[in-house]
């Protein structure tokens, strides 16, 4: 892999719109074309260059491309957004709608990222060290699908709204979830190692898609029933690959233990499911 | 002594258009069927006015005014266009193509009054009908988190409770009211079944209601809500011939937000399974409802939206002024027909203090009081004609009964006049 660095300069005060920064779109190109490729401030439009120092080399192709952004980024938007392969590592934090309907690659922030990380992702790996503000991996607003492939792992909490209207891929949250999660949920695998804020599940058709709890739930809706408590096999081989592949220990702590299992939303003739450690 | 008959009125989301105003020498004298709100308005809309131009605090030509508003917005890299909700459809026009022209952001009042009902019905749709057809067809109406006596003073009596209809021949009697809340008001006495639910509940309680809707009995109390009580008025809610929820603030500003309304709107959307029913929200200003429809036929989307990549884009939270000025990023704002200084949460507010703000006003408001560049305007509906949108998205024309006061221009025609400026200064550029 072939590895580029881009270092911030002086970032300006309104955000910094950069869906420039993905392995994609500086694949192939000379530096000082990379140095040229347009970001947004305002109404303005500017050159990546004259917010980023640009060092290193670029690949071929973006699945030979690593780009690895060394600082603070809070400020700028759309980082890694509908990036399709290569990697990107930011090492500090992101503003809204990073790797939002990325597609495939990976994108891995060692900060916190802002509102619609992730938001309709496609494929990929969206790792996120610290926290993730609301709307992770959501529908944009108005649209019936959110997630329909790939997998974020947060480490940190979530904001409102984790997972809205998600269709297939997986949401790992190693700390606690805010309220609707998992909202519209059609499908799709959500875990929580920490505390689950109430309504999570709401309105969720289901579709085979289920929302396993290990930390605890603040309540569960009114139109959730409770059916059973079992050890399923299925979730102990999901939690092995979690702490195998995806490097999530706490997944580990839990191989054996029993889940009580709720059904809903009835409210919607939904079939989702909401599995619940035993502590 | 003039009679002008059928006058829209512009105060709330009623739009009631059966007034009837005398006007003499241009003064207006008597304002026949109005509300408490409605007359007061119209007979004091003169008092307390702005009558000339100030640019910095000091009295100005309009020439001078809408050439600093012209400057102040044609050089700022990040505009905001805010207000729109409480002036005529012409005017909200000129706000639209303003933003686009600076490559701005346009939002208006709906982004801190029915905001999430907007999301709610873009994620999952919408069941309406005019409030023509609630006054004929409906017996059964659900007030939710709303109190029309409050502020809608004469919706019962036009539209909702008491009017003899087609098929309500009735009136009053043909209704069963219902109001759901989370404590008493006029609305609940009124009504002959008030539930009270609890704070934050309303998610929870239009759930399980909707379950109960789809034939599933609950068996245990929800938000305070005894089980049976809920099992009872599903049964009743599916008999009815035609049902009707009107839902205000009190869903929208609640715990829960757009959900409640995507909640509340997926009741509705079951109820249709087995009898009519619709939902409407009680918009506050009169024109809110015209502030979503005109941005929307102009950008396709009905508040926060943001030209500055040229082409429009939405996102509430985002591009919605409350949050851009929270976060200090507007370095020039135009406020059309609005006061958000007194109603925005102070950090926002204390933005508009900072940067060049245009306010273009009746009357003296604490937002007229921080900006650089005020503009008195005619007041639509009274001083200027247009169109307006009722809060069931039905438009109806405003009248003129009288020539502006101190033969001010109109929100429309300043707005012109600005567009036209920027226009040119952009094209200098
Ligand atoms: S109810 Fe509203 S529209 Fe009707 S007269 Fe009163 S303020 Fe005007």
């Amino acid at each position: 892999m072939k590895e580029l660095m881009l270092t911030p300069k002086k970032l300006p005060d309104l955000p910094l719109e950069a869906e420039a920064i993905t392995p994609d779109s500086v694949a192939g190109k000379t530096l000082k074309e990379v140095k040229s490729l347009p970001v947004y401030v305002g109404n303005t439009v500017q050159k990546l260059g004259d917010y980023f120092d640009v060092k290193g080399e670029t690949a071929e192709t973006p699945s030979d491309q690593l780009v690895a952004i060394q600082g603070e980024c809070g400020n700028v938007k759309y980082i890694g957004a509908g990036m399709t392969a290569g990697r990107l590592i930011v090492e500090g934090c992101v503003g809204m709608h990073a790797g939002a309907e990325m597609e495939g690659g990976e994108l891995s922030i060692t900060g916190s990222a802002s509102n619609w990380a992730g938001a309709e992702m496609k494929g990929g790996l969206l790792r996120i060290q610290g926290d993730a503000g609301h709307q992770l991996g959501a529908a944009y607003r108005g649209s019936p699908e959110g997630m329909t492939g790939g997998v974020i792992v947060v480490g940190g909490d979530v904001g409102l709204e984790a997972g809205a209207f998600m269709r297939r891929g997986m949401l790992i949250i190693q700390g606690d979830a805010d309220s609707f999660l998992g909202v519209h949920m059609n499908g799709g695998e959500i875990f929580v190692f920490g505390n689950v804020a109430r309504r999570l599940g709401a309105e969720a058709k289901g579709n085979g898609g289920f929302i396993a709890c290990f930390g605890g739930v603040e309540s569960i809706l009114p139109t959730y029933v409770y059916d059973t408590t079992f050890r399923p096999d299925f979730l102990k081989l999901y939690l092995r690959q979690l702490r195998d592949q995806l490097g999530v220990e706490a997944a580990g702590e839990y191989l054996d233990a029993s889940f009580r299992r709720y059904r809903g939303d009835i409210a919607v003739g939904g079939t989702a499911e909401i599995l619940i450690a035993e502590p | 002594m003039a009679v002008f008959t059928d006058v829209v009125c512009p105060f709330c989301g009623c739009l009631c258009d059966d007034l009837e105003i005398t006007v003499k020498g241009n003064e207006i004298k008597g304002a026949k069927n109005a509300c408490a709100i409605s007359r007061s308005k119209f007979m004091s809309h003169r008092e307390n006015r702005i009558m000339t131009p100030t640019v910095k605090g000091k009295e100005a030509s309009l020439e001078e005014a809408v050439e600093a508003a012209a400057k102040a917005l044609a050089s700022a890299k990040r505009p905001l266009v805010y207000g729109l909700s409480s002036t005529e459809c012409g005017a909200i026009a000129r706000c639209v193509e303003l933003a686009e022209i600076t490559g701005g952001v346009v939002d208006n009042t709906s982004s801190v009054c029915h905001g999430p009902t907007i999301l709610a019905l873009q994620q999952v749709g919408e069941s309406k009908a005019s409030l023509g057809e609630v006054k004929n067809r409906a017996d059964l109406v659900a007030f939710w988190g709303s109190n029309p006596p409050a502020a809608h003073i004469r919706h019962f009596a036009r539209y909702s409770v008491t009017p003899k209809g087609l098929y309500v021949p009735e009136g009053r009697k043909g209704r069963y009211v219902v109001n759901v809340d989370v404590r008493e008001t006029p609305t609940s006495r009124v009504a002959d079944q008030f539930i009270k639910v609890d704070h934050g509940g309303d998610f929870e309680l239009l759930l399980a209601l909707r379950a109960a809707v789809r034939g599933t009995e609950i068996t245990e109390d929800v938000s305070g809500v005894p089980a049976e009580e809920i099992n009872a008025l599903a049964k009743r809610m599916k008999e009815a011939k035609m049902g009707i929820v009107f839902f205000g603030l009190g869903l929208t500003q609640s715990d829960g937000r757009h959900m409640n309304i995507d909640a509340a709107v997926g009741l509705v959307a079951e109820l249709n399974h087995h009898t009519k029913f619709v939902l409407t929200p009680m918009r506050g200003h009169y024109n809110v409802a015209g502030a979503n429809t005109v941005t929307t036929w102009q950008s396709g989307y009905p508040y926060a939206v943001d030209f500055a990549r040229g082409y429009p884009r939405y996102n509430p939270g985002e591009y919605s002024a409350v949050d851009m000025l929270a976060k200090g990023e507007p370095d020039a704002a135009i406020i059309v027909a609005s006061d958000p200084a007194a109603t925005f949460p102070a950090d926002a507010a204390k933005h508009l203090a900072r940067i060049p703000t245009i306010t273009l006003e009746q009357k003296v408001t604490p937002t007229t009081m921080l900006s650089e560049v005020v503009i008195p305007v005619a007041t639509a509906g009274i001083e200027v004609e247009g169109t307006a949108y009722r809060m069931d998205g039905f438009s109806l024309r405003l009248s003129k009964v009288v020539e502006p006061h101190g033969g001010v221009k109109s929100d429309r025609e300043v707005l012109d006049m600005i567009v036209e400026r920027v226009k040119a200064l952009k094209e200098d550029a």
